[in-house]
């Protein structure tokens, strides 16, 4: 981008950096002043200071979290392997109903430009723009309390970064396959087949896997609103004031969680 | 070529040993291709199982559909489009902003020291200081921000306060780990120089580590604060404050269509969110 040829002087270097540096400037000054509203807007005005107390109050609270309910590990089992089973089976069902998601949304594949295309584009917004629990709350509304209703919810919610890290997994392949199969005169679906499909995936397979793990994150807290689960038993602690039933339940899901951490670690680790 | 081509001639025929066996090409040899299989079976029956113990109910899945489309057109279709133009629920997306804002900020200032200490190469102590970060790192990612807004309301009250702080613990969890890993990957050379120099940790920190990975922690920052926005909008849900406790309240009065026009509301902020962070990244990875 060397526009002109004559040579900068020293005056002009010092004045384009003392432009940069009151730009730099502007936007810290910005950045704080902004700092100041927020904390000014939320925790100085719109807290409830009394109601807080003193240092040793809160103190106070938290000690009642502090302990575990030992009567009740013998009931978290069955909620641990169903909140394990959801995000199994709900990241299954996305990746199913992320299929035609993922066709439409790469721009080499995709059928026909104009519709197919901002239509998965809107399809991956809404997913993933959508919290988990707005998205059980209207599956639970649909089909009932229950599993289902969770399994939708993180079914039609990890179709979102699937779809979007998958799609651009296809616009990223070797062209040269795909070419060869249309030469020999493949049809279109031969050419998904042995042409696109063998190149993504590996990819893909590490997306989900991915996804599984943020998954068994997701189904712990959808018994929140009624899909079951840890989460359920979690509301339930809660609302017996049972803090060191909380306590436990929270390190049932930490427990489950490093599980699918490793899973998911070994198991990309094996594809690559 | 001719030592290419002879490299993949791999026979779709192969007569072995010339005893004229008829062998069919698969990408699997024998044992490698029973153990796919195997894992294959062992999934099947593993979803299986479960689609049992959850008791799903199989029938249902068709019905589900329409149901769901008369549910919308019935219940949530006219959003009520009056309702989040209101005064009040404008002041609650400024809330929700602020929240996301300071909460992610909190959360990316904790996180840029507990990346720092959780970093095998540049931590203090490997020893002892690193599998704590990593621990704190990871237990702040495990617990959803939701249960961190949970115990937070538990603790100190409803309000903007407990919402901040579910944030920053999401944030410090989310941007803990990508800090890490980016200071991992850092060139050694320079953190030698100072440490050869006589450099403290801290120096070393700030002179050596920080330079390098300045302009991918902007870009992890921005990124926070997009997906810290995109929790925001429901943290309120358990009386966090923001625009999750309107959504809980229209949900609990069954005032669908205004939960309609509040889903609305929320895909909206997020898309411009997004388009926020993606253009201010792109901002700074071209500014550098």
């Amino acid at each position: 981008m060397q526009t002109s040829s004559v040579p900068l002087t020293v005056d002009d270097i010092v004045r384009l950096r003392r432009k940069k540096q009151t730009v730099q400037f502007g936007f810290y000054f910005i950045l704080f002043i902004l700092v100041l509203w927020s904390i000014q807007a939320t925790v100085i005005d719109d807290t409830d200071w009394e109601r807080i107390g003193s240092l040793a109050d809160i103190g106070k609270s938290v000690s009642h979290f502090i302990g575990i309910d030992f009567a009740l590990i013998p009931n978290l089992l069955g909620p641990t392997i169903e909140t394990f089973m959801i995000a199994c089976i709900g990241t299954i069902l996305g990746l199913i109903i992320c299929l035609p998601a993922m066709w439409f949304g790469a721009l080499n594949v995709t059928p026909y430009k104009p519709i197919t295309y901002p239509l998965a584009r809107i399809a991956m917004t809404l997913s993933r723009s959508i919290h988990e629990i707005v998205w059980a709350l209207i599956f639970v509304s649909a089909v009932g309390l229950g599993a289902f209703a969770g399994i939708l919810a993180i079914a039609v919610r990890s179709l979102g970064f699937i779809a979007k890290m998958s799609a651009e997994a296809i616009e990223n392949i070797d062209p040269k396959p795909v070419e060869a199969i249309r030469a020999m005169g493949g049809s279109n679906l031969q050419v998904m087949l042995y042409g696109i499909m063998p190149q993504v995936l590996p990819v893909i397979l590490g997306i989900v896997i991915f996804e599984w793990e943020i998954n068994i994150r997701r189904s712990a807290i959808l018994g929140l609103v009624g899909a079951g689960g840890l989460g359920l038993v979690f509301f339930r602690q809660m609302n017996t004031f049972n803090y060191p039933g909380v306590t436990t339940v929270i390190l049932a899901i930490f427990g489950l969680i490093v599980v699918g951490e490793i899973t998911s670690h070994y198991s990309r680790k094996a594809l690559n | 070529m001719a030592n290419k081509t002879g490299e993949h001639n791999l026979p779709v025929h192969s007569s072995v040993g010339g005893d004229g066996v008829h062998r069919e090409w698969s990408r699997f040899k024998f044992p490698r291709s029973l153990i796919n299989y195997g894992i294959l079976l062992g999934i099947l029956l593993f979803f299986s199982y479960s689609v049992y113990y959850l008791n799903i109910p199989l029938e249902r899945i068709m019905g589900m559909f329409g149901r769901l489309g008369d549910l919308m057109a019935d219940r949530y279709f006219p959003p009520d489009m009056d309702y989040i133009v209101d005064l009040g629920y404008l002041d609650a997306i400024i809330e929700t902003i602020q929240m996301a804002y300071l909460g992610s900020l909190f959360g990316l200032l904790i996180s840029i020291v507990l990346g720092w200490f959780a970093a095998h190469n540049v931590s203090p102590s490997p020893k002892y200081i690193y599998p704590i970060a990593r621990l704190l790192t990871m237990g702040c990612r495990s617990v959803h921000e939701m249960i961190w807004a949970i115990l937070f309301v538990t603790i100190l009250g409803f309000g903007l306060l407990p919402g901040v702080l579910a944030l920053t613990m999401f944030s410090i969890g989310f941007s803990g780990k990508l800090f890490a890993e980016e200071i991992e990957s850092i060139q050694m050379g320079q953190v030698e120089a100072i440490r050869a120099m006589g450099g403290n940790h801290l120096q070393v920190f700030v002179y050596g580590v920080f330079p390098q990975v300045r302009v991918a922690f902007t870009g992890i920052a921005i990124y926070t604060w997009d997906v810290a926005f995109r929790a925001a909008t429901v943290v309120g849900f358990v009386g966090a404050g923001g625009m999750g406790w309107y959504l809980k309240r229209n949900v609990m009065q069954i005032e669908t269509e205004r939960v309609a026009a509040i889903l609305i509301s929320i895909v909206g902020l997020v898309v411009i969110s997004e388009f926020v962070s993606a253009w201010a990244r792109i901002r700074v990875s071209k500014a550098k």
